[in-house]
């Protein structure tokens, strides 16, 4: 194989893992430059997603079908979640932080007393390999970052061109003005918290179509995801989708040239060099809502 | 009737009171003003009719309903609209999704559509500046946007929250013009919170003066330009009489 061959192949690989991680970090940011709250169980709703659709693909749906139900079930635990306990830590973002840290820990673990806490895989949903003048491609992967390029443009023409987009933006950007419009900022949030569950309820799902979970594969998902939204500045949904590109292209890159067994550093060196040089992300972010003065 | 009616509100932070029982009203087509020195407690009153804080106690009604306490959401879209101080403009927007943003909670698509034109006509500036981001805009530009956004949402209740700060005397002779012009254009009644007691005492028919999270004194302008206390409270400072 050509070096060149082999190179097209990690990027690809690199692309499909990022394509998951930049669904996270869609929600991390979208809930953090709403409200403030840095949600670290994302990773976890993430997780559900994938058991979710292990579960529906085990009883004998098909992947299409245990998809809807992944992103219905995971947007569903975001709306009860943010009604019976993140609503009443608006006030204190902080509180908000740690309820998400509690949550980890739950989440596991009820996943892990049903469930067990062994590997979950489904059979692959595509395995169609396709060779391309020498480059292996497998269709699996095309198909979760087509999938994530859509759900993406979706939600980026939702978000520049509807009204409601609009108002999302403006509550990001200063939610007691919002309010003065007669926008119900809090329907927003709620609203936020349902589509971020979503994404991470679609990211779960494809990432059990490329790779095994367990209970605790949220960790390190969400970490990087974190990562990726901090790189492109907490709180900015496009500079969240350019660091999720950026970090897919240079995972792929490290992996294709020997040094994979560092692939998850990267993400991290990457923040830590962003963070260094500007503070506020590659693309700029915003500092959580201005709170009532 | 009055359209908005304050009675004996208390408000405050934390442990911190800040306006101690005030009771005032607007009336159909009025312009009043709240006059009173730094701190006394006028921008936090606004802000408690518009719903953005909680009185602590005391009742607020707008039209012969009570609506104390009520999120500033739903008091926008009942028609009791705060124009904040600092213009509060949405910087990374442009100055059509401003506006478009202050018809939010509209649903008569054709008289929005209307009324984005009269702003455009009404403010020239923000027809030129239409597809700027609002942060490009100078001090000026952003207070005019600002009470076109306000305006955006058909109130029945403009409050205007320092509309004169930072302003050269030009541009404060341009927005006094525009107070005067909204009650006849768009049939808003006008609650005006100033230092400039210049462009006050030259807009508004009734005003009172506030001091310490009191009224102290109230009546008609005419009453107040002669008041020898008024004077010593507070015209006697620094800020220009003249407009």
């Amino acid at each position: 194989m050509r070096a060149v061959d082999i190179f097209i192949q990690q990027i690809l690989n690199g692309l499909s893992i990022a394509s998951v991680i930049t669904l996270i970090a869609i929600g991390v940011t979208l809930i953090f430059g709403l409200t403030g709250i840095i949600n670290f169980a994302h990773g976890e709703f993430l997780m559900i997603g994938g058991i979710v659709t292990w579960l529906a693909v085990s009883a004998g749906l098909g992947f299409p079908l245990a998809v809807v139900l992944a992103i219905l079930a995971v947007g569903l635990m975001g709306y009860i979640l943010e009604r019976g306990l993140f609503r009443f830590t608006l006030e204190r973002p902080t509180n908000g932080f740690i309820v998400s840290l509690g949550l980890i820990v739950v989440l596991q673990h009820v996943v892990v007393l049903f469930w067990n806490p062994n590997q979950k895989s489904i059979p692959r949903p595509l395995t169609t390999v396709w060779e391309v003048g020498g480059v292996r491609i497998a269709s699996v992967r095309v198909m979760v970052i087509a999938i994530t390029i859509a759900v993406v443009a979706l939600s980026f023409r939702m978000i520049t061109a509807s009204r409601y987009g609009r108002a999302l933006r403006a509550s990001v950007e200063d939610r007691d003005t919002a309010a003065l419009m007669g926008i119900p900022v809090r329907r927003y949030i709620t609203g936020v918290f349902v589509l971020g569950s979503a994404l991470a309820g679609l990211g779960g799902a494809l990432l059990i179509a490329l790779f095994p979970i367990t209970p605790f594969t949220g960790g390190t998902m969400v970490m990087k995801g974190f990562a990726v939204a901090l790189i492109g500045g907490l709180g900015n949904i496009y500079g969240a989708v350019a660091a999720g590109l950026i970090l897919g292209i240079v995972e792929g890159f490290s992996a294709g040239y020997g040094f994979s067994q560092w692939t998850d550093a990267y993400s991290f060196a990457l923040m830590i060099l962003v963070l260094i040089v500007r503070p506020h992300g590659l693309f700029g972010g915003t500092s959580g809502p201005r709170m009532a003065s | 009737m009055n359209l908005l009616a304050v009675s004996d509100v208390v408000t405050g932070y934390g442990p911190t009171i800040v306006n101690r029982g005030v009771s005032l009203t607007l009336g159909e087509g009025e312009i009043v003003t709240i006059l009173g020195p730094n701190g006394a407690g006028k921008s936090t009153l606004l802000k408690a009719i518009a719903g953005l804080i909680r009185p602590r106690s005391g009742s607020i009604s707008f039209d012969g309903t009570e609506v104390t306490g009520l999120a500033a959401d739903v008091m926008a879209r009942r028609g009791v609209v705060l124009v904040p101080e600092g213009r509060k403009i949405f910087v990374d927007m442009t100055v059509e999704e401003n506006l478009r943003l202050g018809a939010y909670a509209r649903r008569d698509d054709a008289a929005v559509e209307t009324d984005f034109a009269t702003m455009l006509a009404f403010f020239p500036i923000l027809a030129t500046k239409r597809r700027d981001k609002g942060g490009s805009l100078s001090g000026g530009q952003q207070q005019m946007l600002a009470i076109a956004r306000g305006l955006m949402t058909r109130p029945r209740v403009l409050l205007l929250d320092e509309p004169s700060l930072g302003l050269s005397p030009l541009l404060v002779k341009e927005i006094k013009a525009i107070i005067l012009g909204i009650g006849e254009r768009f049939g808003a009644s006008v609650l005006l919170v100033e230092q400039n007691a210049g462009l006050a005492l030259s807009v508004a028919s009734r005003g009172y003066l506030m001091q310490n999270g009191r009224i102290v004194v109230s009546g008609a302008i005419a009453e107040l330009r002669d008041m020898s206390l008024m004077r010593e409270l507070y015209l006697g400072g620094v800020t220009g009489a003249t407009v």
